[in-house]
Protein backbone atom coordinates (compact mmCIF):
# COMPACT_ATOMS: atom_id res chain seq x y z
CA UNK A 1 0.00 0.00 0.00
CA UNK A 2 1.31 3.61 -0.63
CA UNK A 3 0.16 5.98 1.87
CA UNK A 4 0.11 8.63 -0.29
CA UNK A 5 -2.82 7.80 -2.69
CA UNK A 6 -4.79 7.20 0.64
CA UNK A 7 -7.06 10.43 0.87
CA UNK A 8 -9.33 11.96 4.09
CA UNK A 9 -10.85 14.74 5.66
CA UNK A 10 -8.68 17.24 7.79
CA UNK A 11 -10.67 17.87 10.56
CA UNK A 12 -8.89 21.45 10.58
CA UNK A 13 -9.48 22.59 6.85
CA UNK A 14 -12.78 20.66 6.54
CA UNK A 15 -11.93 19.10 3.42
CA UNK A 16 -10.09 16.34 1.76
CA UNK A 17 -6.17 15.66 1.85
CA UNK A 18 -3.94 13.25 0.53
CA UNK A 19 -1.23 11.81 2.54
CA UNK A 20 1.12 13.58 1.07
CA UNK A 21 -0.17 16.77 1.81
CA UNK A 22 0.28 15.95 5.54
CA UNK A 23 3.45 14.78 4.98
CA UNK A 24 4.74 18.62 4.01
CA UNK A 25 2.08 20.95 5.02
CA UNK A 26 3.17 21.39 8.90
CA UNK A 27 5.92 24.18 7.90
CA UNK A 28 5.68 23.43 3.91
CA UNK A 29 8.49 20.73 4.64
CA UNK A 30 7.32 18.82 7.87
CA UNK A 31 4.10 16.56 8.76
CA UNK A 32 1.09 18.23 10.15
CA UNK A 33 1.19 18.37 14.35
CA UNK A 34 -2.18 16.44 13.69
CA UNK A 35 -0.84 13.46 11.26
CA UNK A 36 -0.79 10.07 14.19
CA UNK A 37 -4.30 11.26 15.04
CA UNK A 38 -5.85 11.57 11.62
CA UNK A 39 -4.11 8.30 10.42
CA UNK A 40 -4.04 6.24 13.06
CA UNK A 41 -7.12 4.07 11.98
CA UNK A 42 -5.88 4.04 8.54
CA UNK A 43 -2.53 2.46 8.31
CA UNK A 44 0.86 2.35 10.89
CA UNK A 45 1.56 5.47 10.54
CA UNK A 46 3.95 5.96 13.61
CA UNK A 47 6.20 2.84 12.03
CA UNK A 48 5.96 4.80 8.77
CA UNK A 49 7.61 7.61 10.05
CA UNK A 50 9.93 5.85 12.38
CA UNK A 51 11.33 4.13 9.41
CA UNK A 52 12.09 7.61 7.51
CA UNK A 53 13.01 10.10 10.10
CA UNK A 54 15.96 10.25 12.38
CA UNK A 55 15.39 9.58 15.71
CA UNK A 56 14.99 13.26 16.92
CA UNK A 57 13.22 14.41 14.41
CA UNK A 58 10.69 12.10 14.86
CA UNK A 59 10.96 12.49 18.59
CA UNK A 60 9.95 16.65 17.52
CA UNK A 61 6.90 15.30 15.44
CA UNK A 62 5.66 12.69 18.09
CA UNK A 63 6.13 16.13 21.27
CA UNK A 64 4.75 18.64 19.22
CA UNK A 65 1.54 19.95 20.27
CA UNK A 66 -0.82 22.97 19.03
CA UNK A 67 0.05 25.92 21.34
CA UNK A 68 -3.01 28.08 23.24
CA UNK A 69 -4.30 29.83 20.70
CA UNK A 70 -3.24 33.55 22.02
CA UNK A 71 0.09 32.99 22.47
CA UNK A 72 0.25 31.58 18.83
CA UNK A 73 -1.57 35.01 17.51
CA UNK A 74 0.69 36.63 19.49
CA UNK A 75 3.77 34.98 17.44
CA UNK A 76 2.07 35.61 14.41
CA UNK A 77 1.06 39.65 15.12
CA UNK A 78 4.88 39.81 15.65
CA UNK A 79 6.02 38.25 12.52
CA UNK A 80 3.05 40.47 10.60
CA UNK A 81 4.72 43.42 12.04
CA UNK A 82 8.14 42.37 11.04
CA UNK A 83 6.70 41.52 7.63
CA UNK A 84 5.14 45.12 7.44
CA UNK A 85 8.11 46.58 8.68
CA UNK A 86 10.38 44.69 5.91
CA UNK A 87 12.37 42.62 8.22
CA UNK A 88 10.32 39.75 7.71
CA UNK A 89 12.98 36.34 7.99
CA UNK A 90 10.33 33.38 6.71
CA UNK B 1 -49.42 14.99 13.32
CA UNK B 2 -47.80 14.99 16.26
CA UNK B 3 -45.15 18.13 16.97
CA UNK B 4 -41.62 17.65 17.25
CA UNK B 5 -40.11 20.67 16.86
CA UNK B 6 -39.85 22.75 20.17
CA UNK B 7 -40.16 26.13 18.52
CA UNK B 8 -39.50 29.60 20.97
CA UNK B 9 -41.57 32.19 20.24
CA UNK B 10 -39.07 35.25 18.64
CA UNK B 11 -39.55 37.35 21.45
CA UNK B 12 -38.67 34.75 23.81
CA UNK B 13 -35.22 34.75 22.40
CA UNK B 14 -32.61 35.55 25.00
CA UNK B 15 -31.27 38.94 25.49
CA UNK B 16 -28.05 38.29 27.48
CA UNK B 17 -25.12 35.77 26.66
CA UNK B 18 -24.06 33.77 29.75
CA UNK B 19 -20.33 34.38 30.56
CA UNK B 20 -19.06 31.31 32.68
CA UNK B 21 -15.59 33.27 33.43
CA UNK B 22 -17.74 34.67 36.62
CA UNK B 23 -17.49 31.61 37.98
CA UNK B 24 -14.62 29.51 37.01
CA UNK B 25 -11.38 30.58 38.21
CA UNK B 26 -8.44 29.97 35.32
CA UNK B 27 -4.89 29.35 35.96
CA UNK B 28 -3.29 32.32 33.44
CA UNK B 29 -1.26 31.18 29.84
CA UNK B 30 2.56 31.79 31.39
CA UNK B 31 4.79 33.88 28.89
CA UNK B 32 8.09 32.60 28.59
CA UNK B 33 9.31 34.78 31.52
CA UNK B 34 6.94 33.45 33.62
CA UNK B 35 3.85 35.87 33.85
CA UNK B 36 0.86 36.25 32.83
CA UNK B 37 0.09 37.35 29.45
CA UNK B 38 -1.93 40.12 29.07
CA UNK B 39 -4.95 40.49 26.38
CA UNK B 40 -4.18 43.92 25.47
CA UNK B 41 -1.33 42.49 23.20
CA UNK B 42 -4.22 41.03 21.20
CA UNK B 43 -5.18 44.94 20.43
CA UNK B 44 -3.38 44.72 16.98
CA UNK B 45 -5.94 42.03 15.96
CA UNK B 46 -8.93 42.50 17.67
CA UNK B 47 -11.03 45.65 18.56
CA UNK B 48 -10.72 46.48 22.44
CA UNK B 49 -14.66 46.13 23.02
CA UNK B 50 -14.17 42.34 21.74
CA UNK B 51 -10.92 42.25 23.86
CA UNK B 52 -13.09 43.77 27.14
CA UNK B 53 -15.46 40.77 26.88
CA UNK B 54 -12.16 38.21 26.35
CA UNK B 55 -11.40 39.20 29.90
CA UNK B 56 -14.95 40.17 31.60
CA UNK B 57 -16.23 38.19 34.48
CA UNK B 58 -19.15 40.02 33.95
CA UNK B 59 -21.67 36.82 34.35
CA UNK B 60 -24.60 38.03 31.84
CA UNK B 61 -23.79 40.30 29.28
CA UNK B 62 -26.27 42.25 27.06
CA UNK B 63 -26.75 41.51 23.51
CA UNK B 64 -26.90 44.20 21.52
CA UNK B 65 -30.03 45.13 19.88
CA UNK B 66 -28.68 45.05 16.51
CA UNK B 67 -27.07 41.57 17.11
CA UNK B 68 -30.58 40.71 17.93
CA UNK B 69 -32.19 41.62 15.35
CA UNK B 70 -29.86 39.74 12.76
CA UNK B 71 -30.15 36.89 14.85
CA UNK B 72 -34.05 36.93 14.64
CA UNK B 73 -33.14 35.93 10.69
CA UNK B 74 -32.83 32.25 11.82
CA UNK B 75 -33.37 32.51 15.19
CA UNK B 76 -34.20 31.02 18.28
CA UNK B 77 -33.40 28.01 16.30
CA UNK B 78 -35.76 24.89 16.92
CA UNK B 79 -35.31 22.36 19.39
CA UNK B 80 -36.43 18.78 17.36
CA UNK B 81 -37.53 15.66 19.55
CA UNK B 82 -35.87 12.90 17.70
CA UNK B 83 -38.98 10.68 17.57
CA UNK B 84 -37.91 8.51 14.47
CA UNK B 85 -34.34 7.72 15.84
CA UNK B 86 -35.59 6.91 19.27
CA UNK B 87 -37.84 4.36 17.70
CA UNK B 88 -35.16 2.94 15.44
CA UNK B 89 -32.93 3.07 18.75
CA UNK B 90 -36.16 1.34 20.80
CA UNK B 91 -34.97 3.48 23.58
CA UNK B 92 -36.51 5.04 26.67
CA UNK B 93 -34.34 7.98 26.08
CA UNK B 94 -35.62 11.05 24.83
CA UNK B 95 -33.69 12.93 22.46
CA UNK B 96 -33.68 16.27 21.54
CA UNK B 97 -31.47 18.05 19.03
CA UNK B 98 -30.76 21.62 18.48
CA UNK B 99 -30.54 22.41 15.01
CA UNK B 100 -28.28 24.71 14.36
CA UNK B 101 -27.77 23.81 11.23
CA UNK B 102 -30.95 26.23 10.07
CA UNK B 103 -28.52 29.46 10.26
CA UNK B 104 -27.59 30.98 6.55
CA UNK B 105 -24.23 29.75 6.16
CA UNK B 106 -25.52 26.60 7.59
CA UNK B 107 -23.63 25.62 11.13
CA UNK B 108 -23.84 27.40 14.42
CA UNK B 109 -20.57 29.39 13.74
CA UNK B 110 -22.53 32.80 12.99
CA UNK B 111 -23.74 33.29 16.45
CA UNK B 112 -20.19 34.74 17.02
CA UNK B 113 -19.88 36.26 13.74
CA UNK B 114 -22.56 38.41 13.70
CA UNK B 115 -21.72 39.47 17.28
CA UNK B 116 -17.86 40.10 16.40
CA UNK B 117 -19.21 42.23 12.74
CA UNK B 118 -21.29 44.35 15.26
CA UNK B 119 -18.57 45.21 17.70
CA UNK B 120 -15.98 45.71 15.15
CA UNK B 121 -18.30 48.30 13.13
CA UNK B 122 -18.71 50.43 16.85
CA UNK B 123 -15.35 50.10 16.90
CA UNK B 124 -15.16 52.16 14.00
CA UNK B 125 -13.61 49.21 12.28
CA UNK B 126 -14.29 49.13 8.03
CA UNK B 127 -12.74 45.56 6.96
CA UNK B 128 -12.36 42.30 8.53
CA UNK B 129 -9.75 39.46 7.35
CA UNK B 130 -10.18 35.98 8.48
CA UNK B 131 -8.36 32.58 7.25
CA UNK B 132 -10.62 29.63 6.69
CA UNK B 133 -10.04 26.04 6.00
CA UNK B 134 -13.22 24.93 3.93
CA UNK B 135 -14.95 28.02 4.11
CA UNK B 136 -16.99 27.14 7.24
CA UNK B 137 -16.16 30.01 9.02
CA UNK B 138 -15.54 32.31 6.03
CA UNK B 139 -19.50 32.07 5.10
CA UNK B 140 -20.24 32.92 8.38
CA UNK B 141 -18.22 35.98 9.14
CA UNK B 142 -18.91 36.75 5.50
CA UNK B 143 -22.51 37.08 6.01
CA UNK B 144 -22.17 38.96 9.23
CA UNK B 145 -19.93 41.55 7.58
CA UNK B 146 -22.80 41.75 4.69
CA UNK B 147 -25.55 42.61 7.68
CA UNK B 148 -23.31 45.41 9.57
CA UNK B 149 -21.48 46.75 5.92
CA UNK B 150 -18.50 45.56 6.85
CA UNK B 151 -15.94 44.72 4.15
CA UNK B 152 -14.48 40.79 4.64
CA UNK B 153 -11.47 39.44 3.42
CA UNK B 154 -10.60 35.49 3.58
CA UNK B 155 -7.62 33.53 3.10
CA UNK B 156 -8.75 30.19 2.19
CA UNK B 157 -6.51 27.68 1.97
CA UNK B 158 -5.48 26.72 -1.66
CA UNK B 159 -6.20 23.11 -1.16
CA UNK B 160 -9.99 23.66 0.06
CA UNK B 161 -10.23 26.79 -2.47
CA UNK B 162 -9.91 23.97 -5.19
CA UNK B 163 -11.97 21.68 -3.77
CA UNK B 164 -15.19 23.35 -2.27
CA UNK B 165 -15.59 26.12 -4.76
CA UNK B 166 -19.28 26.66 -3.71
CA UNK B 167 -18.14 28.14 -0.18
CA UNK B 168 -16.28 30.58 -2.48
CA UNK B 169 -19.11 30.85 -3.97
CA UNK B 170 -21.24 31.56 -1.14
CA UNK B 171 -18.73 34.04 0.35
CA UNK B 172 -18.91 36.42 -2.54
CA UNK B 173 -22.71 36.52 -2.66
CA UNK B 174 -22.31 37.59 0.85
CA UNK B 175 -20.19 40.37 -0.61
CA UNK B 176 -16.88 38.85 0.68
CA UNK B 177 -13.63 38.73 -0.84
CA UNK B 178 -11.75 35.24 -0.68
CA UNK B 179 -8.69 34.47 -1.94
CA UNK B 180 -7.10 31.67 -2.43
CA UNK B 181 -4.17 31.38 0.02
CA UNK B 182 -1.14 31.48 -0.18
CA UNK B 183 -1.25 34.30 -2.13
CA UNK B 184 0.62 37.47 -3.28
CA UNK B 185 -1.07 40.08 -1.51
CA UNK B 186 1.23 39.91 2.17
CA UNK B 187 4.49 39.31 2.49
CA UNK B 188 3.86 35.50 4.24
CA UNK B 189 2.33 34.50 1.01
CA UNK B 190 4.54 35.90 -1.24
CA UNK B 191 7.22 34.20 0.88
CA UNK B 192 5.76 30.33 0.94
CA UNK B 193 4.89 31.01 -2.76
CA UNK B 194 8.85 31.74 -3.34
CA UNK B 195 9.18 28.49 -1.18
CA UNK B 196 7.03 26.55 -3.70
CA UNK B 197 4.85 28.10 -6.23
CA UNK B 198 2.54 25.11 -6.16
CA UNK B 199 2.23 24.85 -2.79
CA UNK B 200 -1.72 23.93 -1.47
CA UNK B 201 -1.36 25.92 1.29
CA UNK B 202 -1.87 25.56 5.14
CA UNK B 203 -3.91 26.81 7.47
CA UNK B 204 -0.65 28.43 9.33
CA UNK B 205 0.17 30.16 6.27
CA UNK B 206 -3.58 31.57 5.92
CA UNK B 207 -4.00 32.52 9.24
CA UNK B 208 -0.27 34.28 9.11
CA UNK B 209 -2.10 36.39 5.89
CA UNK B 210 -4.74 37.51 7.77
CA UNK B 211 -2.97 38.82 10.53
CA UNK B 212 -0.58 40.66 7.85
CA UNK B 213 -3.39 41.88 6.55
CA UNK B 214 -5.05 43.57 9.61
CA UNK B 215 -1.76 44.40 11.20
CA UNK B 216 -0.23 46.61 7.90
CA UNK B 217 -3.31 48.08 7.30
CA UNK B 218 -1.79 51.81 8.64
CA UNK B 219 -5.21 53.64 8.64
CA UNK B 220 -6.22 51.52 11.80
CA UNK B 221 -9.71 50.40 10.02
CA UNK B 222 -9.08 46.93 9.89
CA UNK B 223 -9.26 44.16 12.06
CA UNK B 224 -9.09 39.98 12.41
CA UNK B 225 -11.63 37.84 13.54
CA UNK B 226 -11.29 34.38 14.88
CA UNK B 227 -14.20 32.22 14.90
CA UNK B 228 -13.28 29.31 18.11
CA UNK B 229 -11.10 28.67 21.07
CA UNK B 230 -11.01 32.37 22.57
CA UNK B 231 -13.30 33.74 25.51
CA UNK B 232 -15.31 36.06 23.72
CA UNK B 233 -16.60 33.31 20.91
CA UNK B 234 -17.89 30.82 23.64
CA UNK B 235 -19.87 33.66 25.25
CA UNK B 236 -21.64 34.57 22.38
CA UNK B 237 -21.97 30.80 21.33
CA UNK B 238 -24.01 30.41 24.87
CA UNK B 239 -27.40 31.91 23.07
CA UNK B 240 -27.81 28.16 21.80
CA UNK B 241 -28.15 26.73 25.65
CA UNK B 242 -29.71 29.55 26.87
CA UNK B 243 -32.23 28.86 23.81
CA UNK B 244 -32.75 25.66 24.84
CA UNK B 245 -33.12 25.62 28.45
CA UNK B 246 -36.27 27.75 27.52
CA UNK B 247 -37.19 25.25 24.81
CA UNK B 248 -37.51 22.27 27.86
CA UNK B 249 -38.70 23.97 29.94
CA UNK B 250 -41.62 24.65 27.46
CA UNK B 251 -41.93 20.76 27.06
CA UNK B 252 -41.43 20.70 30.95
CA UNK B 253 -38.36 18.82 30.12
CA UNK B 254 -34.62 19.26 31.81
CA UNK B 255 -32.00 17.38 30.87
CA UNK B 256 -30.38 14.29 32.43
CA UNK B 257 -27.49 14.61 29.63
CA UNK B 258 -25.76 17.36 27.48
CA UNK B 259 -23.93 16.45 24.24
CA UNK B 260 -21.62 17.95 21.68
CA UNK B 261 -18.65 17.82 20.23
CA UNK B 262 -15.46 19.43 21.05
CA UNK B 263 -13.20 20.73 18.62
CA UNK B 264 -12.77 23.92 18.56
CA UNK B 265 -14.83 23.93 21.53
CA UNK B 266 -17.04 26.52 20.95
CA UNK B 267 -20.13 24.90 19.84
CA UNK B 268 -19.70 22.38 22.99
CA UNK B 269 -19.55 25.83 24.95
CA UNK B 270 -22.56 27.46 23.51
CA UNK B 271 -25.04 24.45 24.37
CA UNK B 272 -22.85 23.14 27.60
CA UNK B 273 -21.88 26.37 29.73
CA UNK B 274 -25.51 27.71 30.35
CA UNK B 275 -26.08 23.86 32.23
CA UNK B 276 -22.78 23.85 33.76
CA UNK B 277 -23.96 26.88 35.71
CA UNK B 278 -26.83 24.88 36.60
CA UNK B 279 -24.76 21.84 37.49
CA UNK B 280 -22.52 24.85 39.92
CA UNK B 281 -25.66 25.58 41.27
CA UNK B 282 -26.85 21.94 42.39
CA UNK B 283 -28.23 20.39 39.23
CA UNK B 284 -27.82 16.94 38.86
CA UNK B 285 -26.86 17.10 35.39
CA UNK B 286 -23.83 15.21 32.81
CA UNK B 287 -22.33 17.41 30.64
CA UNK B 288 -20.14 15.26 27.55
CA UNK B 289 -18.03 16.99 25.03
CA UNK B 290 -16.95 14.32 22.53
CA UNK B 291 -13.89 14.30 20.70
CA UNK B 292 -12.36 11.78 18.03
CA UNK B 293 -11.19 8.71 19.73
CA UNK B 294 -7.79 9.86 18.00
CA UNK B 295 -7.06 12.54 20.63
CA UNK B 296 -8.22 11.30 24.08
CA UNK B 297 -6.12 14.40 25.97
CA UNK B 298 -9.47 15.36 27.59
CA UNK B 299 -9.79 11.99 29.13
CA UNK B 300 -7.00 10.39 30.21
CA UNK B 301 -4.52 13.34 30.35
CA UNK B 302 -2.83 15.05 33.58
CA UNK B 303 -3.44 18.26 34.49
CA UNK B 304 -0.29 20.26 34.98
CA UNK B 305 1.83 22.77 33.75
CA UNK B 306 2.98 21.58 30.67
CA UNK B 307 5.58 22.80 27.77
CA UNK B 308 4.58 22.79 24.33
CA UNK B 309 7.51 20.76 22.68
CA UNK B 310 10.52 18.71 23.58
CA UNK B 311 12.99 21.38 23.48
CA UNK B 312 10.63 23.00 26.22
CA UNK B 313 11.18 26.76 23.86
CA UNK B 314 7.42 27.16 24.75
CA UNK B 315 5.33 28.86 27.79
CA UNK B 316 4.32 26.70 29.87
CA UNK B 317 0.51 25.74 30.37
CA UNK B 318 -2.02 24.76 32.81
CA UNK B 319 -3.45 21.47 30.59
CA UNK B 320 -4.79 18.06 30.41
CA UNK B 321 -1.38 16.41 29.29
CA UNK B 322 0.23 13.32 28.63
CA UNK B 323 3.71 15.13 28.72
CA UNK B 324 6.53 16.69 26.39
CA UNK B 325 8.34 14.12 26.29
CA UNK B 326 5.60 11.55 24.97
CA UNK B 327 6.17 9.36 22.29
CA UNK B 328 3.23 7.38 20.96
CA UNK B 329 3.75 4.29 20.75
CA UNK B 330 3.40 2.00 17.56
CA UNK B 331 -0.47 1.16 16.54
CA UNK B 332 -1.76 2.93 19.17
CA UNK B 333 0.17 6.32 18.49
CA UNK B 334 -2.73 8.30 17.50
CA UNK B 335 -4.75 7.96 20.64
CA UNK B 336 -2.57 10.44 22.07
CA UNK B 337 -1.25 13.22 19.33
CA UNK B 338 -2.99 15.78 20.30
CA UNK B 339 -3.18 16.13 24.16
CA UNK B 340 -3.39 19.71 24.69
CA UNK B 341 -7.05 21.22 25.44
CA UNK B 342 -8.43 24.81 25.54
CA UNK B 343 -7.82 26.03 29.44
CA UNK B 344 -11.48 26.81 30.32
CA UNK B 345 -12.50 23.41 29.39
CA UNK B 346 -9.69 21.75 30.83
CA UNK B 347 -10.41 23.55 33.70
CA UNK B 348 -13.91 22.83 33.81
CA UNK B 349 -12.98 18.90 33.24
CA UNK B 350 -10.46 19.26 36.21
CA UNK B 351 -13.77 20.47 38.69
CA UNK B 352 -15.08 17.70 37.18
CA UNK B 353 -18.44 19.60 36.20
CA UNK B 354 -18.06 18.43 32.50
CA UNK B 355 -17.07 14.26 31.63
CA UNK B 356 -15.21 13.90 28.31
CA UNK B 357 -16.21 11.26 25.97
CA UNK B 358 -14.31 10.06 22.91
CA UNK B 359 -15.89 7.94 20.30
CA UNK B 360 -13.84 6.23 16.98
CA UNK B 361 -14.29 7.65 13.59
CA UNK B 362 -16.69 4.55 12.44
CA UNK B 363 -18.89 4.82 15.10
CA UNK B 364 -19.40 8.68 13.76
CA UNK B 365 -20.36 7.78 10.42
CA UNK B 366 -22.58 5.14 11.27
CA UNK B 367 -24.30 7.79 13.69
CA UNK B 368 -24.37 10.32 11.06
CA UNK B 369 -25.74 7.80 8.34
CA UNK B 370 -28.49 6.36 10.85
CA UNK B 371 -29.55 10.08 12.11
CA UNK B 372 -29.70 11.25 7.85
CA UNK B 373 -31.62 8.19 7.51
CA UNK B 374 -33.83 8.60 10.59
CA UNK B 375 -33.96 12.93 11.20
CA UNK B 376 -33.53 13.50 7.75
CA UNK B 377 -30.75 16.31 8.12
CA UNK B 378 -27.20 15.26 7.17
CA UNK B 379 -25.10 16.20 9.86
CA UNK B 380 -21.78 17.91 8.99
CA UNK B 381 -18.47 15.40 9.92
CA UNK B 382 -18.00 17.45 13.01
CA UNK B 383 -21.50 17.00 14.07
CA UNK B 384 -21.40 13.23 13.99
CA UNK B 385 -19.31 12.75 17.18
CA UNK B 386 -22.03 14.14 18.87
CA UNK B 387 -24.66 12.22 17.39
CA UNK B 388 -22.32 8.93 17.96
CA UNK B 389 -22.18 9.73 22.05
CA UNK B 390 -26.38 10.08 22.01
CA UNK B 391 -26.71 6.93 20.34
CA UNK B 392 -24.38 5.25 22.70
CA UNK B 393 -26.25 7.04 25.45
CA UNK B 394 -29.86 5.99 24.29
CA UNK B 395 -28.61 2.45 24.04
CA UNK B 396 -27.32 2.61 27.48
CA UNK B 397 -30.68 3.44 28.70
CA UNK B 398 -32.48 1.12 27.14
CA UNK B 399 -29.86 -1.55 28.62
CA UNK B 400 -31.01 0.41 31.84
CA UNK B 401 -34.59 0.78 31.36
CA UNK B 402 -34.06 4.59 32.17
CA UNK B 403 -36.24 7.16 30.51
CA UNK B 404 -33.26 9.65 30.30
CA UNK B 405 -33.54 12.73 28.75
CA UNK B 406 -30.79 13.64 25.99
CA UNK B 407 -29.84 17.00 24.34
CA UNK B 408 -27.46 16.95 21.47
CA UNK B 409 -26.14 20.19 19.58
CA UNK B 410 -26.61 19.44 16.17
CA UNK B 411 -23.87 22.11 15.17
CA UNK B 412 -24.16 21.73 11.34
CA UNK B 413 -25.31 20.01 8.02
CA UNK B 414 -23.08 18.24 6.21
CA UNK B 415 -24.46 19.61 2.32
CA UNK B 416 -20.94 20.86 1.42
CA UNK B 417 -18.98 17.82 3.18
CA UNK B 418 -20.53 14.74 1.32
CA UNK B 419 -17.09 13.66 0.16
CA UNK B 420 -16.44 12.36 4.16
CA UNK B 421 -19.81 10.51 3.60
CA UNK B 422 -18.29 9.21 0.29
CA UNK B 423 -15.05 8.01 2.03
CA UNK B 424 -17.45 6.19 5.02
CA UNK B 425 -19.63 4.57 2.63
CA UNK B 426 -16.55 3.01 0.91
CA UNK B 427 -15.24 1.36 3.61
CA UNK B 428 -11.74 0.77 5.16
CA UNK B 429 -12.12 2.36 8.78
CA UNK B 430 -10.93 0.63 11.90
CA UNK B 431 -10.96 0.73 15.63
CA UNK B 432 -7.85 0.70 18.02
CA UNK B 433 -7.27 1.78 21.65
CA UNK B 434 -4.52 2.64 23.64
CA UNK B 435 -3.75 0.41 26.77
CA UNK B 436 -4.49 1.63 30.25
CA UNK B 437 -1.46 -0.10 31.37
CA UNK B 438 0.19 2.17 28.65
CA UNK B 439 -1.38 5.24 29.85
CA UNK B 440 -0.66 4.65 33.30
CA UNK B 441 3.42 4.50 32.29
CA UNK B 442 3.33 7.73 30.12
CA UNK B 443 1.78 9.39 33.53
CA UNK B 444 4.70 7.92 35.38
CA UNK B 445 6.66 8.90 32.84
CA UNK B 446 6.07 13.41 33.69
CA UNK B 447 4.58 13.22 37.36
CA UNK B 448 7.90 15.26 38.61
CA UNK B 449 6.35 18.12 36.09
CA UNK B 450 4.69 21.44 38.29
CA UNK B 451 0.92 21.00 38.94
CA UNK B 452 -1.29 23.94 38.60
CA UNK B 453 -3.34 24.97 41.67
CA UNK B 454 -6.41 23.11 41.81
CA UNK B 455 -8.82 26.13 41.96
CA UNK B 456 -11.94 25.41 42.36
CA UNK B 457 -14.95 27.61 40.87
CA UNK B 458 -17.55 29.44 43.25
CA UNK B 459 -20.63 26.80 44.11
CA UNK B 460 -23.77 27.31 45.87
Amino acid sequence: MNPDELDIRCPRLGSSVSFGYCRSCGDGTSPCFKIFDCWWERFDVVAYFKERLPEEEFMQLAGTRPKPKVLSLLEIIEQARRNTAGGGND
Amino acid sequence: MKPKAILLPAAEMPRQWYNILADIKLNPPLGPDGKPISPDMLAPVFPMNIIEQEVSTQRWIDIPEPVLDVYSIWRPSPLIRATTLEKVLDTPARIYYKNEGCSPPGSHKPNTAVAQAYYNKQFGIERITTETGAGQWGSALSFACAQFGLECKVYMVRVSFEQKPYRKTMMEVWGGKCIPSPSSETKAGRDALARDPNTPGSLGIAISEAVEAAVSDTTGKTRYSLGSVLNHVMLHQTIIGLEVKKQLAMAGEYPDIVIACAGGGSNFAGLAFPFVLDKINGKEIEIYPVEPQACPSMTRGLFIYDYGDTARYTPLLAMHSLGHMFVPPPIHAGGLRYHGMAPAVSQLIEEGLVTPKTVNQLACYEAGSLFAKTEGFIPAPETTHALAQTIAEARLAKEEGKEKVIVVNFSGHGLLDLAAYEQYMAGGLKDVFLSDEKIAELKDAIKSQPVPEQLKSMRK
